[in-house]
């Protein structure tokens, strides 16, 4: 679906990325991590187009149309309400206004906001500011999805819940997904592949990883799978030994809690 | 009758009252000389009768004349060459300059000029008008467009938009925001280039009658042309904060 091959890319000829590759297959979660400043935004960016890369490869198996798009900040029109923002992406392929009005309003009650469709987005809450983004983006039917640290800012239980019903609407309609993430938790618990970068400048992909951990996941039971932890530990491992200086504190497992009580 | 004091409004009006009732009774009394500080009956009095014998009518038309004309046309241009020196680069080379300029400098020492071309008629008026507001709304555009959030330039570019889309979703609801939280100062503005215009130079207007009161040393009806001028100016500021909410109520609601 999606082939990055040796993409390089530079902001004001300081060099991000230098011969960065990866691979997402048609239908799989791939997930991208590394440390801060390592370049995973712009390899996103550079696949949606809002980057021009100095070297390298983008190959898509789907064009534009078919690419979702969910920033870290919803970025929903202020001016217009909710139902208006979920409708714009039709709006802008020419469907008629009343039409995709309506097809706005039984996305939005997919995604638990029945009647409120006339508000403006600061007359909600960041969980349900994010549904309306995830709804503008969803009702396009991407085949490809594309997310940067989605929901980074929201609270533990609001993002917890968002996370799932992504996860669930991605393996329902078997999306493509292309994850960038801080969490490597995050990343193990949604992915088949990780990938890590390493760090930047001239970032490059350092390891890839697959997850074993069967489908459709639960967010919760995917912890407790026998290879979580060791992939986790791998994930922690490889990450620090980027960073440099001493290995950053990992979080507890399941196995650990267990341990200590 | 119990005053509701708890009140901000009532705590205002009744601060007022007091100093009205002080200003009356020293003026009266002889401390307050009413050549310099006629007492508030007088100033309401000359008040009452410049609208009753009519003689105000036709130095209002004149003064709303200059000052809504100036508004529009201000609007109008001010908003046009900020679209233009926005998106235009060569345009805004040449256009930065002169309104960084005319921004820098007290604009109604213009006056004169304009009454050397344009003569002492409503052109003048105007034409000063017309440069207070269209300086004040090209930078709002201007500032209003280069500053526009980025992430929703990208977002509705991610949706497919092209640049029609973007002027229309994006570029022109900030740009009305931006103008319309100028618009209560371009009110102001435009009033202040038709009055001072007057002033200067005219046979017409609030600013003429005010050119006359000083030469004959008339307080009273200066300071009834100063609250006149101020209760105009207030209501229109009303008007334009009603327009304000109604095109903006995505902000207000």
């Amino acid at each position: 679906m999606l082939r990055v091959s040796n993409l390089s890319l530079a902001y004001d000829g300081e060099p991000v990325l230098e011969g960065a590759s990866l691979e997402v297959g048609r239908g799989q979660f791939v997930s991208l991590v590394g440390p801060s400043g390592s370049g995973k935004s712009t390899i996103l960016r550079a696949v949606m187009g809002l980057q021009s890369p100095s070297g390298g490869r983008i190959e898509l198996a789907v064009d534009g149309a078919e690419i979702g798009i969910l920033f870290q900040d919803d970025a929903l029109l202020p001016w217009r309400t909710a139902r208006q923002n979920v409708a714009l992406g039709w709006r802008i392929r020419g469907r008629a206004r009343r039409e995709a009005l309506e097809e706005a309003e039984r996305w939005l009650a997919r995604l638990g906001l029945e009647g409120f469709g006339d508000r403006y987005p600061r007359e909600l809450s960041g969980g349900q500011r994010k549904r309306v983004a995830m709804a503008q983006v969803l009702a396009l039917e991407p085949r490809l999805l594309l997310m940067d640290e989605p929901f980074a800012s929201l609270d533990a239980i609001v993002r917890h819940r968002i996370t799932e019903d992504l996860l669930g609407w991605v393996e329902r309609e078997q999306l493509t997904v292309l994850l960038v993430t801080h969490d490597l938790e995050e990343a193990q618990t949604l992915s088949d592949v990780v990938y890590l970068l390493s760090q930047g400048p001239r970032a490059r992909i350092r390891q890839r990883y697959e997850v074993p951990i069967p489908r459709p996941r639960d967010l919760v039971r995917s912890r407790m799978h026998p290879s979580f932890g060791p992939l986790l530990e791998r994930l922690w491992h490889d990450m620090s030994q980027e960073v440099g200086g001493p290995e950053p504190v990992r979080p507890a497992r399941d196995s650990d809690r267990r341990k200590a009580s | 009758m119990i005053w509701p004091l708890d009140k901000v409004w009532a705590r205002q009006l009744l601060s007022l009252a007091v100093f009205l009732a002080c200003w009356e009774a020293l003026a009266r009394g002889g401390v307050l000389d009413p050549f310099y500080a006629p007492p508030p009956s007088e100033v309401a009095h000359v008040l009452i009768t410049v609208f009753a014998d009519g003689t105000i009518w036709p130095h209002l038309q004149a003064t709303f004349t200059a000052a809504l004309l100036g508004l529009a046309f201000g609007l109008l241009i001010g908003i046009v060459l900020g679209f233009m020196g926005a998106l235009v680069p060569f345009i805004a080379e040449l256009l930065e300059p002169v309104m960084i300029l005319l921004n820098a400098i007290p604009r109604v020492i213009l006056a004169p000029l304009f009454v050397i071309w344009l003569g002492i008629g409503l052109g003048s008026k105007v034409a000063l008008a017309f440069v207070l507001v269209a300086v004040l709304i090209f930078f709002a555009v201007y500032g209003g467009i280069r500053e526009v959030d980025r992430r929703l330039v990208e977002r509705v570019r991610t949706l497919g938009g092209g640049r029609w889309v973007l002027l229309r979703e994006v570029y022109l609801p900030s740009v009305t925001a931006w103008v319309m939280g100028n618009l209560k100062v371009a009110v102001g503005f435009a009033f202040t280039g038709a009055v001072v215009g007057e002033f200067v130079a005219s046979s017409r207007g609030l600013g003429y009658l005010l050119s006359f009161a000083q030469s004959t040393y008339n307080a009273a009806l200066m300071l009834a042309l100063v609250l006149m001028i101020m209760a105009f100016v207030l209501l229109l500021f009303v008007l334009a904060g009603h327009l304000e909410r109604r095109l903006l109520r995505w902000r207000y609601r």
